[in-house]
């Protein structure tokens, strides 16, 4: 993994904090619900121990209902979904009609195994298309490619497999999609450092995409 | 990640007008998972005295009682308290004893002298001084918080004055730091004695 070291004309490296790679270590999670999907995320970028960005939007639209949802480092997830999103553009004017979840998801995994040594970048890729209506696809750090109902990734997240095993449910009404996207979120960032901040959250469904946030006192505080 | 952020701390003393307040964050972490939050940092020695404890969390925790067992002989033997200035070279000297396999900590000792003047004093791992007398600060966000304060601090600052800008300079650090935060403490302490209280937080 590329590292970007400071020097100062001693040879000596600087900024130690700053030399690390940025990496949004973070809490991220797609679910699936009766019709769409809600995705979340943390809003906390780390530089070692200096949070860099606290309002991190780590929700990035690759087409107009398909998000990916970053985590890893931050540079290489961001250039990979500029670049998704370029050849979606591309492939969505050639056929006519918007791009499917699967295809990109596809060119994700696409990347991120052709280019497994040099990338650090676990994705992913939710949204809804017509033909296969809402999909989440995860794609891991070796670039597998992985089609679930819901799907949650980051440092956060292994805080959270028994929370989602217990509370998932198939075909969930958006409002209690939402709680338990946001529940979820909330709990990671009680516990993981790496995550914090404030919960981005989207709802994406036929008539397209909503996006809202809750903000740091509005997030739900488990602890008295 | 280095040993000094393992646990992770954040900790700031400051002095006023006749009074000297402590405070620190009470986040118990072991890398990036935050495992308590309300461990304590900041330990009282007597009535005048405080120690703050920032760094290696088993260390603190060994070493804040080597420094009550030699606090509380000499209190026994002498038949007074140590003032702060004293047990500050208690500090030095313990540090320095294990000069090359050194504790993991960046102690702060603040309190207030004979003749109630604040004593501020932080040192490094191995016992080396620093007595200022405005504040010190220490922990993962130790720029971030010398910064805060050095842009906060006023001279002379009365007690309540004092507990406003040491819990406002706390939580601004701490809210950019990962390894700190998810409450915080602060002590007062004046001639007339300790007010403690506890800062409503971001807990992330």
């Amino acid at each position: 993994m590329e590292t970007v070291e400071l020097y100062n004309s001693q040879e000596q490296i600087v900024l130690d904090d700053l030399s690390e790679p940025v990496k949004t270590g973070t809490t991220i999670m797609a679910v699936q619900y009766k019709g769409g999907i809600v995705i979340g995320a943390d809003s906390r970028t780390t530089s070692g121990a200096l949070i860099v960005n606290r309002v991190t939007d780590k929700l990035t639209p690759v087409a107009d209902k398909i998000f990916s949802l970053r985590s890893g480092s931050a540079a290489d997830t961001q250039e990979i979904a500029a670049i998704v999103r370029y050849y979606l553009n591309i492939l969505s004017t050639e056929q006519g009609k918007p791009p499917t979840v699967k295809m990109a998801a596809n060119l994700f995994r696409q990347f991120c195994y052709v280019y497994k040594n040099y990338l650090l970048a676990s994705i992913i890729c939710a949204g809804y298309d017509e033909t296969d209506g809402p999909s989440i696809y995860s794609i891991p750090l070796g670039g597998a490619i992985i089609k679930q109902p819901y799907a949650i990734g980051g440092s956060g997240s292994t805080y959270l497999y028994g929370y989602c095993d217990a509370n998932f449910k198939e075909d969930m009404t958006k409002e209690e999609c939402v709680s338990f996207v946001t529940n979820a979120v909330g709990l990671a960032i009680a516990r993981d450092g790496s995550s914090g901040g404030i919960i981005r959250y989207a709802i994406i469904d036929s008539d397209g995409v909503e996006r809202h946030t809750i903000y740091g006192d509005q997030v739900k505080n488990y602890f008295k | 990640m280095s040993i000094y952020e393992y646990n992770g701390s954040a900790l700031i003393a400051m002095a006023g007008k006749e009074c000297v307040a402590i405070a620190s964050d009470t986040r118990f972490g072991v890398r990036n998972q935050t495992v308590w939050r309300e461990a304590q940092k900041i330990f009282q020695i007597n009535n005048k005295t405080f120690l703050g404890l920032g760094g290696l969390n088993t260390d603190i925790w060994t070493l804040k009682e080597t420094f009550r067992f030699h606090h509380n002989l000499y209190a026994l033997r002498e038949e007074r308290d140590m003032s702060p200035k004293v047990f500050a070279n208690l500090v030095s000297h313990v540090l320095y004893s294990h000069r090359f396999g050194p504790y993991f900590v960046s102690p702060i000792v603040c309190g207030l002298d004979d003749d109630n003047v604040p004593f501020l004093c932080g040192t490094d791992e191995i016992g080396a001084q620093e007595i200022t007398h405005d504040f010190i600060a220490t922990g993962t966000a130790v720029e971030s918080l010398m910064g805060v304060c050095e842009t906060f601090y006023k001279e002379n600052l009365e007690p309540e004055d004092l507990f406003e800008t040491i819990s406002q300079c706390l939580l601004a650090g701490v809210d950019r730091d990962c390894l700190s935060g998810w409450g915080a403490v602060v002590h007062v302490l004046t001639k007339d004695g300790i007010t403690t209280r506890k800062l409503k937080m971001r807990q992330d």
